[in-house]
């Protein structure tokens, strides 16, 4: 009795509001048409375009924070190497000085040493040169004094004479 | 006695009052009429909705770029707002499946609810050429008939048991909607058991009849809407119709949004209570 009840009201509500099958598959594929459209030709693409959008955004940010670090690191990284330089330039700048000082004392050592050298060969020098002075001035003085006895005395003197006068003459001088 | 009449001069200041006025009874009836077979006031105005929609997306994507500007831009803020609303209802796994019909069916419920409200439809037609005797409307709101609410709903009841079935399995769909919920033992177990498999049949009673009752809400609200303003037109005299309506309108416009979001609301919160896991079963997946 219900059930036919029921399927009586069915009937009526399905008349009253023109529920039909022909126009339910006609609304169907109305509604299936603009779901498909939809999904082909806005969805599709748009969430592609999104999405894409979205990849890009994410590997720009992704690529900030790598040059960021890159950035710190290679801050960090000249930091390093300036302090570093720093340190070589003050290390090197006291090596030079420390070069420069033993350099100058070698040459000062060297410069002392070689005009000692020098003093020493000019005295050298001066002495020899006095030596030969003194050994002509002695052959000279010898000559002159055996010349000088030859014409006071009057003889003709041998070279034994000779030798023994300017020995004796040279030997008078020297004392 | 067939006689036109509605004017286009008419539709430009128009009220539907005033077309029916001038032969009709004012009346919008509960069914769409036949204009040729397979072919409806409504699905007509339905065609029309998708036209427009297929214009919106040909607009938007015609020359889509990567730093979108104009229309594309309007349109990508459009379907990314629409996609943002359902992913926070579904989460990001059921968005990425199902948006394509929450979107459509959302902009479809919207362009045809608000194409409704445009003055003609619903008014301009043949007096006493419709299904017993009454006046036959060239366009009708296209979710002012039965049939495409229950198009819609019945395609999403089908979905419904696709995406249910793919989340769950067969056992877990089965499982979601009989199977006892919490750790029970003992005799307890035994009643809950029977408790929740009497719940069970509950809840497929309630399948069963979701379909039907997101047809007539929807139905029922756009329906109600324009006979709503039909009548409200017809307490001014002639020239002056328009003017009870008018507040009516603007809240008709509400109503139309109102109604694409309850419906796909609706939908998007069926489809996620029987896709989701509570924590017991997401540590056995």
């Amino acid at each position: 009795m219900i059930t036919v009840l029921g399927a009586a009201g069915l009937t009526q509500i399905i008349q009253d509001f023109g529920v039909s099958v022909p126009l339910l598959v006609a609304q169907f594929i109305n509604f299936v048409l603009v779901i498909f459209i939809l999904k082909k030709f806005a969805f599709g693409p748009v969430q592609a375009m999104l999405e894409q959008r979205k990849n890009r955004i994410a590997e720009g940010e992704e690529k900030l924070k790598r040059i960021e670090k890159q950035l710190a690191e290679s801050e960090s990284t000249s930091a390093a190497t300036l302090e570093q330089a720093n340190a070589d330039a003050k290390r090197i700048i006291e090596e030079a000085k420390e070069g420069a000082t033993v350099m100058t004392e070698q040459k000062n050592q060297e410069a002392i040493a070689s005009a000692q050298g020098i003093i020493a060969k000019a005295h050298e020098a001066a002495k020899s040169e006095q030596e030969q002075m003194v050994a002509e001035l002695k052959r000279d003085f010898g000559r002159l004094v055996t010349l000088t006895t030859a014409n006071v005395t009057g003889k003709v003197l041998s070279d034994e004479d000779k030798n023994r006068i300017n020995e004796e003459s040279l030997s008078a001088i020297q004392n | 006695m067939r006689k036109i009449f509605a004017t286009l001069s008419l539709l430009a200041v128009s009220s539907p009052q005033v077309f029916a006025a001038g032969g009709g009874d004012g009346k919008l009836p509960l069914y769409a009429n036949k204009i040729l077979p397979f072919i409806t006031d409504s699905v007509i105005s339905v065609w029309i909705s998708v036209l427009i929609i297929v214009l919106f997306v040909r607009l938007t994507t015609k020359k889509m770029e990567m730093v979108p500007s104009g229309f594309q831009n309007f349109g990508e803020w459009v379907i990314e707002s629409i996609y943002s609303f359902f992913e926070g209802i579904l989460g990001e796994h059921l968005v990425k499946r199902t948006f394509w019909f929450f979107g459509g069916t959302f902009l479809l419920i919207l362009v045809t609810n608000w194409l409704a409200l445009i003055p003609g439809v619903g008014t301009i037609g043949l007096v006493g050429a419709g299904k017993d005797g009454g006046d036959l409307y060239f366009l009708r709101g296209g979710n002012a008939d039965i049939n495409m609410t229950m198009a819609m709903a019945f395609t999403f009841a089908l979905l419904w048991f696709y995406w249910a079935i793919t989340e769950n399995t067969c056992k877990g769909f089965l499982c979601h909607i009989f199977a006892p919920k919490g750790q029970f033992a003992g005799i307890m177990k035994v009643g809950m058991v029977a408790i929740f498999f009497l719940v069970g049949i509950l809840e497929v009673v309630s399948i069963c009849i979701r379909p039907v009752a997101l047809s007539f809400r929807l139905f029922g609200n756009i329906y109600g809407g324009e006979q709503t303003m039909g009548k409200l037109m017809g307490l001014a005299p002639d020239y002056l119709n328009w003017l009870p309506s008018l507040p009516f309108y603007f809240m008709e416009i509400l109503v139309g949004l109102v109604q694409a979001v309850v419906f796909t609301l609706l939908c998007a919160v069926f489809l996620k209570l029987i896709c989701e896991h509570d924590h017991h079963e997401e540590e056995g997946h």
